[in-house]
């Protein structure tokens, strides 16, 4: 973060009456130095040099969103807390919606988790993006830009999209075939994860930056594509994917099994469905384990079967805790066979144990049939095993139209000016890669209409460590200013933590898990304001000097001093390259080069 | 705020200036760093031989930018005791005489002035920055030098055969108000050493563990995170003692393994999984021994890291 500097030069001088001798002036009785030892370059000896260079936090460069985490983190350490705000909204429109529901994959890389316990980002995160209700961000747009752009679906990815164009100066209207927008935020996830006001204040953001929200508009069937394409000088297709898989086992139209996002929409929309007393939810992902949580709430019993077992689930690992914190009963390694069924209604499910085999594609392990099979018994069935798209009378020519759309590095498609994102590609379908890849297809539909020709080198500079694009760095509105900066990860082996004490992360506070199956209520309940600030304090602020002195203190030839302004200098004509200062950093900020600087 | 604070804990201070001689990554321009930062410029510095007395600087240079008086090899004490007289006739009790010195020069030569100094509670302060072998005159073994390390007297086919004299116990054997252990690794431990002892009267020691890359055969950037597994590996324990009586474990030392400390040392490189299993041995007797010593004594809570 700050600048800082070398010297060099400066000679000192040997005073007279000391080199003189024979019976001259002043010669002492003794030898007595009359001088210090800055005369003597000790820097001479050196073979390589110590230079301030901030690098990129994991967390920053793990973030599908591209969101600087550990400059928010950075400013709130000072107390910064409105511009911590804001360099959140810079590339998040959602804050308060992913810091409830993202699988926060900026905790897994924490390099923290070496010492303790990863920071609680998603809580902070989540406390910035309720504050930012009750102090709202003035809005930021560029300067107005001539052309217009269709989004095609309201869910994170089309949100995020239509708010950084909007923020890039462009006109942007939003079409939603939903009565309301959101996509799976509102149709998809439940209210105890993610309450409907805190969803509507952070969409009211996107529109607050001008970009205009059409609901109950079906393209490709009230308007079609053809005539989306005359109209906006681009479209970005973020439909989402909202197709229930078919599990393919006889019985499986019977009444009483039903799709598991059918029913999480009319639950989500306010609907209460009667399911009866037993419900048995096929699937591991995070469909299901919404399915689960909800029909408890509906007053059934619950009973998840999944092929394989709890590792393998897809699913957030909290929201499995959650569900059988709230007493879910979890059947591993069953593959459903067929339905039966009771006076035309299914009755219960016939059930294959499996054993785990051989890794497959994705990395897990492969459920193998063990012929053994078993009948669980149920009077409603949701089947939750993936998603697939609908595109309604869109494009066959399109790469990917039918299973998942193809995009380039900025969700480009194979038509020119068509982008996509989201679940409608063939990407991963999480919220946070949603907001990663509206962001990503809003900085590729502006260098294409302003006819701006970037290189690769050129995207890189905008990314963290081979993370997603920052929008501020895009706009070159990038707050946090960096020494020197090289655009690499810092590891836990860059790290020193001598200088780190252990501090206990917060949990997030949840409802007693009786009372929360009783309603749609929040069962996390966050952190409060104060909790949320101490966690931003264990943040490790890896890779970017905080001018904590460690540097000045251990330098064992006291060649490093404070400059004026803040940050330090260091005296290379003393600096003797021995590299403590690089080894004892606490957040590798310093890196040991061959170059003189 | 997890990052402990220590730029709050250390007191600045420019008496020690750059261009001084050590060799890159020597950890004593760091201690003596440290120490003045502590004591001020109201301090006189005795300098029997030892690497210091190269590391200061060629006359008509000092790095010190306070007063010196380099001294013969085993007459710090007897020096600083007279230092020490003339100021006191001056009324100049606020002056602090440190004699600072190597580990030949307190272990070996310069034992018997120090022991007489500290039998007669000589008002002074005396700190042996111990590298655990003659490192200047080439890496000649000294009686601090560790049961089994190399050095050009203990080629690695006959390595040091005795055990590292047991400094702190004779020091505090002679009842003296302080003697403590510290590394420059742990700055605000050290600190909190040196503020104490330049808080009383009489002779006040402190040994330093202080790593010598070149001595040692570790990088130049490794001697402090060495330090620091030597103490937490048990090897040199954090220890002050009071009155010769008190015995006190000054930080929290997590027991690791001693290996990986010797391992990434060169002057160990050649040692068996016999030998140090034996090491090992020693140490946990040694932590034994201490423990039973320290047993009365409350570790001292917060400040000390």
């Amino acid at each position: 973060m700050p600048k800082h500097t070398t010297t060099s030069g400066g000679a000192a001088r040997v005073p007279e009456h000391i080199t003189t001798t024979n019976g001259a002036r002043h010669v002492p009785q003794v030898a007595m130095s009359s001088m210090s030892t800055l005369a003597t370059r000790t820097g001479s000896w050196k073979y390589q040099y110590p230079a301030y260079h901030d690098r990129v936090a994991p967390c920053n460069a793990g973030c599908p969103v591209g969101i600087d985490i550990e400059g928010y983190m950075n400013l709130l350490r000072e107390g910064r807390v409105d511009e911590a705000r804001d360099l959140l909204l810079a590339e998040n429109p959602l804050p308060a919606v992913t810091g409830r529901v993202c699988h926060h994959p900026c905790e897994n890389q924490c390099n923290r988790r070496a010492l303790d316990e990863a920071v609680a980002i998603h809580a902070v995160e989540r406390a910035m993006g309720d504050l930012a209700h009750q102090r709202p961000a003035p809005v930021f747009r560029s300067a107005l830009r001539p052309e217009r752009v269709a989004v095609v679906g309201s869910g994170p990815a089309g949100l995020a999209c239509a708010y950084h164009l909007a923020r890039f100066g462009y006109g942007v209207t939003v079409y939603e075939a939903a009565p309301a927008p959101g996509g799976m935020l509102r149709l998809g996830i439940p209210e105890y994860r993610l309450p409907r006001d805190v969803l509507d204040r952070d969409i009211a953001r996107v529109a607050a930056h001008g970009a205009e929200i059409k609901c109950g508009v079906r393209i490709g069937r009230d308007i079609s594509w053809d005539d989306l394409h005359r109209t906006f000088d681009a479209i970005f297709v973020a439909v989402g994917a909202h197709a229930s898989r078919a599990l393919g086992v006889p019985g499986e139209d019977l009444p009483g099994v039903r799709p598991g996002l059918a029913f999480l929409r009319e639950v989500n929309l306010g609907g209460r469905p009667d399911l009866g007393r037993h419900v048995v939810v096929v699937g591991g992902g995070n469909t299901a384990m919404d399915c689960a949580r909800s029909a408890m709430r509906l007053g059934a019993r619950v009973t998840v079967v999944y092929r394989r077992t709890r590792d393998e689930m897809p699913a957030i690992r909290e929201e499995v805790e959650d569900a059988m914190r709230e007493g879910a009963e979890f059947v591993f390694l069953a593959n459903p066979l067929a339905f039966t069924s009771a006076a035309g209604r299914v009755d219960a499910i016939v059930c294959e144990r499996m054993a785990l085999g051989e890794p497959d594609a994705s990395g897990r392990r492969r459920p193998m049939p063990t012929g053994e099979r078993f009948t669980v018994y149920a009077d409603t069935v949701l089947s939750a095993i993936g998603e697939s798209t609908a595109l309604d009378g869109f494009y066959p020519d399109v790469q990917g139209s039918a299973s998942g759309l193809e995009v380039d590095a900025l969700g480009g498609t194979s038509r020119d000016l068509l982008y996509a994102g989201g679940d409608v590609t063939d990407l991963e379908r999480t919220v946070a890669d949603a907001l990663g890849a509206g962001k990503r297809a809003a900085l590729g539909i502006d260098r294409h209409l302003r006819k701006h020709h970037g290189d690769t080198h050129e995207l890189n500079a905008l990314r963290f460590g081979e993370g997603n694009l920052s929008a501020a760095r895009w706009l070159r509105r990038d707050p946090i200013r960096r020494t020197d900066p090289i655009n690499q990860v810092v590891g836990v082996d860059d790290l020193n933590f001598t200088q780190y004490q252990r501090v206990r992360r917060h949990a997030d506070p949840h409802l007693p898990s009786g009372s929360a199956v009783t309603g749609f209520d929040e069962v996390n309940a966050g952190l409060t304001a104060s909790e949320a600030m101490d966690e931003a304090k264990r943040c490790l602020n890896c890779g970017v000097c905080t001018e904590c002195d460690v540097c000045l203190i251990f330098c064992p030839d006291a060649a490093i001093t404070h400059a004026e302004g803040g940050a330090y200098v260091i005296a290379l004509d003393y600096c003797k390259g021995c590299g403590i200062c690089a080894a004892e950093c606490p957040r590798g900020a310093i890196t040991m080069t061959q170059d003189r600087p | 705020m997890s990052q402990l604070r220590i730029n709050e804990l250390i007191p600045e201070g420019r008496l020690l200036a750059s261009g001084h001689l050590a060799c890159p990554g020597c950890a004593a321009p760091l201690a003596m760093k440290l120490a003045l930062n502590a004591l001020g410029a109201n301090t006189i510095v005795v300098m029997p031989a030892c690497c210091y007395t190269i590391i200061a600087g060629p006359w008509p240079q000092s790095s010190l930018q306070v007063p010196v008086f380099h001294t013969a090899f085993a007459t710090g004490p007897a020096v600083a005791s007279g230092i020490r007289a003339a100021l006191d006739t001056q009324g100049k009790f606020d002056t602090t005489v440190l004699v600072w010195v190597g580990d030949g020069g307190t272990f070996d030569i310069g034992l018997q002035s120090l022991s007489g100094a500290a039998e007669r509670n000589e008002n002074i302060l005396y700190v042996c920055y111990d590298n655990e072998a003659y490192m200047n005159t080439g890496i000649q073994r000294s009686s601090a030098t560790p049961w089994g390390a190399w050095t050009t007297t203990t080629p690695a086919q006959f390595p040091e055969a005795s055990n590292k004299k047991d400094i702190l116990a004779i020091m505090a054997a002679h009842n003296i108000p302080y003697a403590a252990t510290a590394t420059p690794a742990y700055p605000v431990d050290f600190i909190a050493k040196v503020n104490k002892a330049k808080a009383m009267r009489g002779t006040r020691f402190i040994h330093l563990l202080s790593p010598c890359p070149p001595g040692w055969k570790c990088g130049d950037d490794e001697g402090l995170e060495l330090a620091r597994m030597a103490v937490q590996s048990r090897v040199f324990p954090m220890v002050e003692v009071e009155d010769g009586q008190h015995w006190r474990v000054t930080m929290e030392h997590a027991g690791d393994p001693v290996e990986p400390y010797l391992r990434r040392q060169g002057r160990f490189r050649h040692l068996s999984g016999e030998q140090v299993t034996h090491i090992q041995r020693e140490i946990t007797a040694r932590w034994e021994s201490l423990q039973r010593r320290a047993q009365a004594e409350p570790l001292v809570p917060a400040g000390a890291m």
